[in-house]
């Protein structure tokens, strides 16, 4: 969204609250009615994606000034984009993109990110991960037994979060690759953070840096393919990298991948795992995993007023998630019962952990996932599975705390787990869990 | 920003994290749809900000509300109550107001299916009422502002037509007992919620007078007379199967249209014959959705985008269209509804276009089922506001119509409003055809002032109109000016109001902007 757009769009909100709710159409209950962790933990209407709209008007009219209670507002959100897809239904303003640029001007004011949001973004600048960890240690996930290919046109892109935090994932998604015979690379001490932390609170200057370095080792390696076992890694690499640089390689994640291999018979389930099972869609591997698409056409004036565009602008509606993979894959695993939660696939509800709000305000993180958790819990099933290391680390969080007896499993550890892997190794990949 | 003691005393009501009168909070709180058009009419800057409220605070229940009141009578602080909160109405007059955002107050208290009744707080939705009630066969009446906002708002303190008024009704005719915190902190419960014995929600009438019209009277009083903290209203049975099945992604359902559902788009040619259809429709009590739009708003309904809409050109070039749906439970009523209407229209020598010139998509039919149609009005500007707004005849309600075409094609004209050829209009039909209700959507830009000025203009000539044509009073009555301008032609309600307004609030507390003032 560029400054032209952004000050059109901000005059626009109805205040209709649409925005605070999953699609009309779609509500199921009172219960699982609304799609904002912000507004509806806080209640205050700026908390919403159109309160936020109203907030960045009262700015740019001088209203109101870069403060810390502005800042506050604007950072107590997941960047998780229900609200625009509420929105979209009938509108076509971009809240999610709003907040975005809100963000940016905070920092550009001085005002952002929130303190510990720096910390973290030091972090990366200093040691290339967002968790202070240091850089040499990026690769203590490997086990020694994971075949890795120097030459593979293939790379596995691990993301900072499942180097260092949820292992579990990375060696089940490099098990699962060996045990189709697919031959991949890592890129070693190569790998640093894709950059979606430090863009998500509005560094967009060191987001820039990031990207550049990262796309140049990829492409200086041949590769073809990167696959990626992190939602907001993949997210960043497919939506993001392209607004500021094109790149010459492919992306996919791994519940596409796998699903692929499943479909090509490279992977034969054969274990049965007995339990009832709901899928969580992570906000970066559903609605938002979808690329902005190039408009070149133009706003014609077609009465007084009203104006059209030839062609169409394209809106980003989530409807290139990748939703049905990751259900393919839970339905082919033998004994596994597949259900639903209320708030599924576009509009499904955020685990409460995204655009660094675990950092700065771990209390509504944790709120949210707990209002995830009973999501799940009412569906009947007894385990969660899903597809993104925040979502993992934030929804154990919320299991632990309030007292549930659900499971969560990474849908790859399902996976390696129907494959018939050998208990010892599978007891070893949990070992691991940070 | 309140003074220290008074914060506090508000804090100690309903928990320090429940109000906040800091610059960000109040400042978001003074904007709303509409506001502009508001200013402009006024003589204001045309900014979508009304005065800055000194707080906004969040109650959880009825004490917290009252106490809140009684604050506010103490310190001699106005209140502007709240629910959803679309539209200006919902915006402070003065800057001595503090806004009480009633979103906490969120639960479903009852729903009595065998009586038919649901009671709720201020801010249940109507979609997610419905979406209980739909568990039980039953629906909801929701206003045409959407199934976002408050079915307790519409019902107690706004006009409310809706979409499937036919079948749903109109909000001031739906509503039972009521809990109500007055403007001087007391708590009254009308109907039989207030019975001494045995109190329940099921009527709103009695023991003793009814003040059912004035809690509400024609368009409700926009808190100007209190809070509304719970209210009952009445249920009606889901018109057809309540398995509601999507598919796809959000816009582009595909729905299940339920097996004994059907629409029809009847072009009447003109409004005298319109008229005559309408009635006969609705005499026949079949009709689940029965309202006229312009060519424009049929459009606007069967589209999701200003793009989508151009490729309704043939079907919103009719003249005087009737939109209906009907809906059945079983096939036999079904197909009794269907011959009613192959009756009508071989009468009428009508034909239906839907299906033949015209499909619409199967989101069509989910949206009607779940009153989300009115919406579809903000896609080609994202602006429109009502410039009429009356409760009538049919023979009225068009004559109006036709009356307002040529001042309205006169603002068209000067590019300040978009060009509906001048016959945008909603009219829907209750309780039989006893009477219906018409409101002229106008179309203009909120973001062009050009266009907001030449609104304004054209609402306040608009009223002029109703005024010397006695075309009866438009929805937006509202304020001193406005009751003062109307007042006189009509019986001098307006000094019966402004004592109404002085006895229940004596001290002037509840903020009258869109209300009337004691003086």
């Amino acid at each position: 969204m560029d400054e032209e757009e952004y000050q059109k769009m901000i005059k626009r909100c109805l205040r209709c609250s649409i925005c605070k709710w999953i699609p009309q159409v779609q509500i199921k209950s009172q219960k699982y009615a609304t799609a904002c962790p912000a507004i509806d933990l806080y209640n205050f209407h700026p908390y919403s994606g159109g309160g936020k709209i109203i907030l960045a008007l009262a700015l740019e009219m001088g209203r109101i000034k870069p403060s810390e209670e502005l800042r506050d507002i604007v950072y107590k959100c997941t960047e998780c984009g229900n609200c625009a897809i509420a929105c979209k239904f009938l509108n076509t303003l971009e809240p999610l993109e709003i907040i975005m640029r809100l963000r940016e001007k905070l920092v550009e004011a001085g005002c952002g990110p929130m303190p510990k949001q720096k910390a973290y973004t030091e972090a990366v600048k200093n040691v290339n991960n967002p968790y202070s960890e240091p850089h040499e240690n990026r690769m203590d996930w490997l086990p020694n037994d994971i075949k890795i290919d120097p030459n593979a046109k293939l790379l596995y892109y691990i993301g900072c979060t499942s180097s260092y935090r949820r292992k579990e994932m990375a060696i089940a998604a490099a098990r699962i690759m060996n045990a189709a015979g697919v031959a991949f690379r890592i890129l070693q001490d190569e790998e640093y953070c894709c950059g979606s932390p430090i863009l998500r609170t509005g560094e967009i200057h060191t987001f820039q840096e990031f990207l550049n370095k990262n796309v140049d080792i990829i492409e200086s390696k041949g590769i073809e393919t990167v696959v990626f076992s992190c939602a907001g890694c993949y997210d960043t690499f497919k939506v993001d990298y392209p607004l500021y640089r094109d790149y010459n390689f492919k992306v996919c994640h791994t519940v596409e991948f796998f699903n692929e291999l499943l479909e090509a018979g490279e992977l034969k389930l054969t274990k049965e795992i007995p339990i009832t099972a709901t899928y969580h869609d992570p906000c970066h591997l559903g609605r938002n995993a979808e690329r902005y698409e190039q408009w070149d056409g133009e706003e014609v004036k077609l009465i007084p007023l009203i104006s059209i565009n030839i062609p169409p602008k394209p809106k980003r509606t989530g409807k290139a998630g990748i939703y049905d993979p990751p259900r393919n894959i839970l339905k082919k695993i033998p004994g596994l019962k597949f259900i639903e939660m209320e708030r599924i696939r576009e509009y499904a509800y955020c685990c409460g952990a995204g655009a660094g709000v675990k950092s700065a305000f771990p209390e509504m993180a944790l709120n949210t996932a707990k209002i995830r958790i009973e999501e799940a819990e009412d569906t009947g099933a007894d385990v969660i599975v899903s597809a993104c290391p925040f979502c993992s680390t934030n929804l154990q969080d919320g299991i632990s705390e309030s007292g549930s007896k659900l499971k969560y499993y990474d849908i790859s550890e399902l996976l390696l787990m129907s494959l018939g892997l050998e208990p010892e190794k599978l007891k070893q990949a949990l070992a691991e869990v940070a | 920003m309140l003074k220290k003691q008074i914060l506090e005393e508000f804090q100690k009501t309903v928990g320090p994290e429940n109000i906040d009168d800091g610059e960000v909070m109040t400042n978001a709180y003074a904007y709303n749809w509409c506001m502009e058009l508001v200013n402009c009419m006024e003589e204001k800057e045309p900014i979508p900000f009304s005065p800055i409220p000194k707080a906004i605070i969040l109650p959880s229940n009825v004490e917290e509300v009252q106490q809140i009141v009684k604050l506010c009578n103490k310190y001699d602080i106005q209140f502007k109550a709240q629910s959803t909160g679309l539209g200006p109405w919902n915006q402070p007059s003065s800057e001595n107001c503090i806004i009480l955002d009633l979103r906490r107050m969120n639960k479903i208290v009852k729903i009595d299916d065998k009586n038919l009744y649901a009671v709720v707080e201020p801010y249940v939705s109507g979609a997610q009422l419905q979406a209980e009630t739909m568990k039980y066969d039953l629906t909801v009446h929701m206003p045409g502002a959407g199934p976002q906002v408050s079915p307790l708002a519409s019902a107690t303190s706004m006009n409310g037509p809706g979409f499937t008024s036919p079948h749903t009704g109109h909000s001031a005719r739906n509503v039972l007992g009521v809990e109500w915190v007055l403007p001087d902190g007391e708590i009254l419960r009308l109907g039989s919620t207030g019975l001494k014995n045995n109190p329940d929600w099921f009527s709103g009438d009695g023991p003793g007078p009814s003040l059912r019209g004035i809690m509400r009277g024609w368009a409700g009083a926009k808190s100007g007379i209190g809070v509304f903290t719970k209210v009952a209203f009445k249920l009606f049975p889901y018109p057809c199967s309540t398995k509601f099945k999507l598919k796809g992604i959000s816009p582009n359902y595909e729905f299940d249209i339920p097996d004994f559902m059907k629409l029809y788009v009847m072009d009447c040619k003109n409004y005298n014959y319109l008229k005559k259809v309408f009635l006969a429709v609705e005499r026949e009590e079949i009709s689940f959705i029965c309202s006229h739009l312009s060519g424009y708003g049929l459009g606007a309904i069967f589209s999701n985008s200003i793009e989508s809409l151009m490729d309704k050109i043939p079907i919103a070039s009719t003249h005087a269209p009737l939109v209906i749906v009907i809906a059945a439970r079983t096939r036999r009523e079904f197909e009794y509804k269907q011959k009613v209407m192959n009756k009508i229209m071989a009468e009428f020598k009508l034909e239906n276009i839907i299906g033949t010139k015209y499909t619409p998509n199967s989101l069509f039919y989910a949206e009607a089922l779940r009153s989300n149609l009115g919406l579809h009005g903000f896609i080609a500007t994202g602006g429109f506001q009502s410039s009429k707004g009356q409760c009538d005849t049919a023979t009225v309600c068009l004559n109006t119509t036709k009356m307002s075409i040529p001042l309205k094609k006169k603002y068209i004209k000067k590019g300040v409003i978009a060009n509906d050829f001048g016959e945008g209009v909603w009219m829907t039909s209750y309780e039989s055809g006893h009477y219906f209700h018409v409101e002229s959507p106008t179309l203009f830009d909120q973001t062009n002032e050009k266009s907001v000025n030449g609104m304004a203009e054209n609402m306040n000539e608009n009223y002029q109109f109703d005024l010397i044509k006695h075309l009866g009073a438009p929805f937006f009555v509202e304020g001193d000016r406005m009751h003062d301008k109307f007042g006189p032609h009509m019986m001098n309600y307006h000094k019966w109001l402004r004592k109404i307004k002085e006895a229940f609030d004596p001290n002037g507390i509840a903020d009258s902007g869109f209300y009337i003032s004691a003086k």
